[in-house]
């Protein structure tokens, strides 16, 4: 086939007769660069950051059974991070019998479910190689079939720079070597879809901000308030700015019951937004749960006087805090 | 071919959807996910007008999933990603298993091998 890479093109340039070729040449290459974008922009310019060769061999290795690539998948990852699961007990929480394998949107819930936040990458080869090179393994869904079937987890666990080539634990086997090029045909097949699952005291290297503070987001709905805190004291860690984290942070405190350490939080975030609604309506909600109504009442006012998208869950905390005011007076009225 | 593609978009488009999920928290407090969500309210209203739960429980039990467990699993998503799989637990990608992947390394590893050497 007529492929030739863009470099030997332009040394092909000096003769006229050859430079008609040359163009020709040129547009079968950017037609092939176009096929596997990512493969040839890897190819073209290597992230200088990123070590050449690099492979987690400790990562360990779940052989699949049947159609259950998903479970196997989900384990590598999650007991690399340090979760005590095998691919047994993941197959009644991400195997779907009638369609014989697991959804992207469960493999990310149920990491959740073991203690991880999982996080979707950015759909850049690179960010699966800086995920690597920074320790964590990332699972891939390929199509490895002609039409629409054949969809397949894999976990990449290491990639090698001089023959181009990444390292995955797949299927049945502990060390399936694969061109950069053929993983991205397959790979982009789920729309560059990857993921990884890290304990919530880590935040993925190729994390960005708002995506990162979502992923704990879902984690603290999953049920697991004590590790969302450490998730949300890890992010402000690196995000101090991010008003959101602190209102997360304080909300996480409230449900473990720490109501002063939560009150702590969103004064801090007052001081840095003042305006915010939510901060004021959080604030004003916790420091009544501790039994400081009339120290509420003002940030409730100010908040309900905002107005905006939350002003029906102000108005209900508003409606409490006056009602709880109501029922201490008439308890001291009683006392005198 | 162009339905290949129309599906790749939509996929992308589901990744993207996937990192802006959405909840409440406990009574009084307003949750994390709903003020971390980046959609306006318009959208977080339809989101949560078309909200599944039930409904994506009871589509992952018709489809082989024992009752109690399908709770526990939708009970582990966002509501946007409940909202992803109302409906479309049958169509969307189900990773399963690595056959065929030979036939398809035969076909296109010497080519791409290729052009990574000649870079």
């Amino acid at each position: 086939m007529g492929l030739v890479p863009p470099l030997a093109i332009a040394l092909d340039l000096q003769g006229s007769a050859r430079r008609l070729a040359g163009v020709f040449i040129l547009t079968l290459a950017a037609g092939c660069a176009s096929f596997i974008p990512q493969t040839s922009e890897l190819a073209k310019s290597w992230p200088p950051e990123l070590p050449k060769q690099v492979e987690l061999s400790e990562v360990p290795f779940f052989p699949q059974l049947e159609y259950q690539c998903g479970p196997a998948a989900l384990a590598t990852v999650l007991v690399n991070a340090g979760a005590k699961v095998t691919p047994e007990e993941l197959v009644p929480q991400v195997y779907i019998p009638e369609r014989k394998g697991s959804l992207q949107v469960e493999m990310l819930a149920a990491a959740r479910r073991h203690g991880m936040v999982s996080y979707a990458l950015a759909p850049r080869f690179e960010h699966i190689l800086r995920e690597i090179a920074a320790g964590t393994p990332v699972i891939v869904l390929q199509n490895l079939g002609v039409f629409n079937a054949g969809w397949h987890y894999a976990v990449a666990v290491g990639y090698d720079y001089g023959p181009g080539t990444l390292v995955l634990r797949s299927g049945t086997l502990q060390r399936d070597v694969l061109p950069f090029a053929t993983h991205e045909m397959v790979w982009m097949r789920s729309g560059y879809w990857a993921m990884v699952a890290v304990p919530p005291d880590r935040i993925p290297v190729t994390a960005e901000e708002n995506s990162w503070l979502n992923a704990i987001a879902a984690f603290e709905r999953a049920g697991d308030a004590q590790g969302a805190r450490v998730a949300y004291k890890t992010f402000l860690g690196r995000w101090p700015e991010n008003l959101n984290a602190h209102i997360g942070l304080a909300n996480t405190h409230h449900t473990l019951g720490e109501l002063s350490e939560a009150a702590a939080v969103l004064r801090e975030a007052a001081r840095r937004d003042p305006e915010s609604v939510v901060v004021l309506n959080n604030l004003a909600q916790t420091l009544s749960d501790l039994g400081r109504n009339e120290e509420a009442l003002p940030y409730i006012e100010r908040a309900a006087a905002a107005g905006g998208p939350f002003a029906p869950a102000v108005q209900k905390t508003h409606e409490t805090i006056l009602l709880r005011l109501r029922g201490q007076g008439s308890r001291v009225e009683r006392l005198q | 071919m162009k339905s290949v593609w129309a599906r790749t978009l939509c996929r992308i488009l589901m990744v993207l959807t996937a990192l802006s999920p959405i909840q409440f928290a406990q009574a009084g407090m307003i949750g994390t996910e709903q003020v971390a969500s980046a959609a306006s309210q318009a959208d977080r209203n339809t989101v949560l007008q078309f909200l599944g739960r039930p409904e994506v429980v009871s589509q992952l039990q018709s489809m082989g999933v024992d009752a109690a467990r399908a709770k526990d699993r939708v009970a582990a998503m966002t509501d946007q990603e409940v909202q992803q799989l109302a409906g479309k637990i049958q169509s969307m990608p189900a990773g399963a298993d690595d056959t065929g992947l030979i036939i398809l390394l035969l076909v296109i590893a010497g080519v791409v091998w290729w052009v990574w050497f000649r870079r």
